[in-house]
């Protein structure tokens, strides 16, 4: 017993030391390739669950593509979401809202957990045009960038998309359009025909000439298709920017768990996070104001905090828990490539 | 001067090997150079860097020989393949190691050559680009680098600007780098990657190699290991009570700018590995209680260490900077994404603006951040600044500079000088005097 007031304080700092240990070992981690890892278990989770008899509902906020019967682990919610808002208003916003809404709450409680860490480790489309990237940068391409004023401009439209997703399936309902325009960006999502693809399911691969309406859909479709593939080979996470979930993501942002702080005092503007960041965001190399740094555009792949050689200097967090930071190790550890001593 | 020549051909060059154990002795008098005037004013300096202080850690006598060597005695230093001299920190020299060429940086810290520049440039000029341009108009001048193939100016400072024209006329081959004189805007982002650009393309006309994923890599491979010496370099003077003090490291840093790059890594990390266990035998370089200083403003250059040497002998110890003679010129490291040409072109050049805190830029919030961030990192207690008489841009930027530190209570010493001796007496007077104001404020507070 004399022993017993020594001993806690002796395992607490074992456990200090351990936890740190751990930090250390996570910050200096090979980031790409724990990222490329974990995104091909969600690959395959949200491609391939549906065979394990995964069912994680039908508000996901990823491209869990609806499409992909056989394959789906649940369902990328944008897809209930424009069929319940293309039901005729009495029903909508009769008893069946209370579904709608439930539906909303689902999708929203996924949503906080990850963040847009949604975009950057789970999306399966995501990590599609991650590997073709790949694919380039073996094929030694280099990869091109927009201008300052076409990125403002083209940031515009993943808004204009999620606000048509919205307006037509209630205009649908309303009678203003036709029910040939159901789930009307499903329709134009490159995700329809590329996610079911992968169970060699290739339905909808077709041109539906049932009616004009139909044509000018399934024709929209094949085409953003085409531009995805051409589009991600020249242009990093080329879809990303334009896409109405990510919008979705940002306007629900604020209460999220999962956050990418940057600490301003630290940082000197280097632009190491700028020039590795996919999606081209300035903000998180030039603003050393705000500390919530995750712009509209970000899709959290968090390569920007394994880029930055100052420690601490950018943070993701998760509940107020730090999970990884930047540090001056673990960068130079990343970015010791050529015949190093 | 043809004595100078003579001796350049007959002194051994210092060869790439391992930094010698051997102590250069002082009393060997070997040639007319080190009898002249210009090798005392080094000598001098040097000895007080050395006798001045005790228990220099061991690891220093690579660096006092080598200075020893190269300014005392003007012993030539070898080197591989073309010669591109550099007279700012905004040349990337990955480039330059990319296609087999050395860089040197020019950028002079002698008041013989200052003299010497006072000759032909306006009264009103500052020491540093004076003293550049004096060594670039002597023949065989010291540091004997050799011929020069190339000297790259980017196009910073009016006075720098000017002198293009002027090294031109002494017979060297320049090539301006074009910096923008904005940085935040993304205009000036492309522009100065395309400026650099250029200057691969000039260096391949220069060298007759052509830049490649390979020596480019390589290339970024040996300069990040001199960045990761440094950095352990100073994440040791973070410690309190000091183990290294400033004048060292000024002197650490100042060999980067004409020693073999693989050798001076190498007598780095031996001067980390000895700091290392000088923490951890807790051996301290100053006094408990000594003022802990960040330096900024215009770069203390060997032999012109007056004003590091003379807060460090007045009982402070400087222990971080914030100038473009140590810490602005290692501190940044580049990320690379994609591991292409391009891409690592690009990131270089993003590395050589975008934090660069020189006072050139429109705005100087960046050094004022930084400025704030190493008082708190290194616990400093104050900050000195230096602006080099006839610098305009650092004049300017000194109160707001004091603003923003004094918002924050941190004391600040504004002192105008140049590279001459005859200000020294008054100004230790006035060192002392904001030394002994800041012991007295720790004793208040404690």
């Amino acid at each position: 017993m004399r022993n017993s007031p020594e001993s806690p304080a002796v395992s607490a700092l074992d456990w200090r030391v351990l936890a740190q240990a751990a930090r250390d070992a996570v910050n200096a981690c090979d980031f790409n390739r724990v990222r490329f890892w974990l995104q091909l278990f969600f690959f395959a989770l949200m491609v391939y669950g549906g065979f394990a008899g995964i069912d994680l509902g039908l508000s996901l906020p990823t491209f869990a593509c609806g499409y992909n019967q056989t394959g789906r682990p649940g369902v990328c919610y944008l897809l209930p979401l424009q069929h319940q808002l293309a039901l005729p208003p009495r029903v909508l916003f009769g008893f069946a809202g209370i579904g709608v809404l439930t539906g909303f709450v689902v999708f929203f409680l996924w949503f906080i957990a990850l963040n847009k860490g949604w975009c950057g480790f789970v999306c399966p489309l995501g990590a599609i045009q991650d590997w073709i990237t790949a694919l380039r940068r073996r094929l030694g391409v280099r990869f091109s960038r927009y201008s300052q004023k076409s990125f403002e401009t083209l940031s515009w439209i993943k808004y204009v998309l999620l606000a048509l997703m919205i307006v037509i399936p209630l205009g649908i309902g309303a009678g203003y359009f036709s029910h040939d325009m159901s789930a009307p960006f499903c329709m134009i999502c490159p995700g329809r025909l590329i996610i079911p693809a992968f169970t060699f399911d290739f339905r909808q691969f077709v041109i539906d000439f049932s009616t004009p309406t139909k044509i000018v859909m399934t024709v929209l479709g094949a085409m953003t298709t085409g531009l995805f593939f051409v589009g991600s080979f020249i242009k990093k996470r080329f879809w990303c920017f334009f896409c109405p979930m990510s919008a979705f993501h940002y306007l629900l942002s604020k209460p999220a768990a999962f956050r990418l702080i940057k600490d301003g005092d630290k940082c000197t503007r280097c632009g190491d996070c700028y020039s590795v960041c996919d999606l081209q965001i300035k903000e998180i190399a030039d603003d050393v104001n705000e500390p919530q740094i995750m712009m509209e555009d970000c899709i959290m792949c968090l390569k920007c905090v394994a880029a930055c050689p100052e420690t601490g200097a950018l943070k993701a967090k998760f509940a107020g828990l730090t999970i990884f930071e930047s540090t001056e190790a673990g960068f130079m550890k990343r970015m010791q490539k050529g015949a190093a001593p | 001067m043809k004595d100078e020549i003579e001796l350049a051909k007959r002194a051994t060059p210092i060869t790439a090997s391992a930094p010698s154990a051997t102590v250069v002795s002082r009393s060997e008098e070997l040639s007319p150079y080190s009898r002249s005037k210009q090798a005392r004013e080094a000598e001098r300096v040097l000895n007080r860097i050395i006798d001045d202080f005790d228990d220099n850690p061991q690891a220093m006598q690579y660096f006092y020989d080598l200075f020893r060597r190269v300014h005392c005695r003007g012993e030539s230093i070898a080197a591989e393949g073309p010669r591109i001299g550099t007279t700012c920190i905004q040349a990337p020299e990955e480039l330059i190691y990319a296609m087999g060429a050395t860089p040197v940086r020019l950028c002079n810290g002698s008041y013989h050559y200052d003299q010497i520049g006072a000759e032909f440039m306006p009264a009103k000029s500052c020491s540093l680009v004076k003293a550049t341009l004096g060594m670039l108009t002597s023949d065989n001048p010291v540091p004997r680098v050799g011929k020069l193939d190339l000297v790259v100016n980017p196009t910073t400072c009016d006075q720098k600007k000017k002198a293009s024209a002027m090294i031109e006329e002494m017979g060297h081959p320049v090539f301006n780098l074009e910096l923008p004189n904005v940085k935040e805007s993304e205009a000036s982002r492309l522009y100065w990657r395309r400026s650099v650009r250029q200057f691969a393309e000039e260096l391949r006309g220069v060298t007759g190699r052509k830049l490649t994923r390979k020596n480019l890599k390589a290339a970024l491979a040996r300069t990040q290991r001199a960045e990761r010496a440094f950095r352990a370099m100073d994440g040791f003077r973070r410690a309190s009570p000091s183990v290294l003090l400033g004048k060292d490291a000024f002197l650490v840093v100042n060999a980067y700018f004409f020693d073999d790059l693989d050798r001076w890594c190498e007598a780095v990390e031996t001067l980390n590995g000895e700091l290392g266990e000088r923490l951890e035998k807790a051996v301290r370089a100053v006094q408990k209680k000594a003022p802990r200083i960040v330096f900024t403003g215009s770069p203390p250059i060997f032999p012109n260490l007056k004003l590091p040497l003379l807060i460090e002998r007045a009982g402070g110890v400087v222990v971080s900077d914030e100038t473009c003679s140590a810490n602005r010129m290692l501190y940044d490291m580049t990320a690379v994404d994609e591991w292409l040409v391009n891409d690592m072109v690009d990131s270089l050049a993003d590395k050589y603006l975008k934090p660069c805190t020189c006072p050139i830029f429109t705005k100087n919030e960046d050094r004022q951040r930084r400025l704030l961030e190493l008082v708190r990192n290194f616990s400093a207690d104050g900050v000195v600044y230096q602006a080099f008489a006839g610098c305009q841009v650092y004049e300017m930027e000194q109160r707001s500079v004091a603003r923003t530190l004094n918002e924050q209570g941190i004391p600040m010493l504004y002192v105008e000088t140049d590279y001459s001796p005859d200000d020294e007496g008054q100004l230790s007077t006035r060192v002392e005097a904001f030394l002994e104001s800041i012991k007295t404020r720790k004793r208040m507070r404690t």
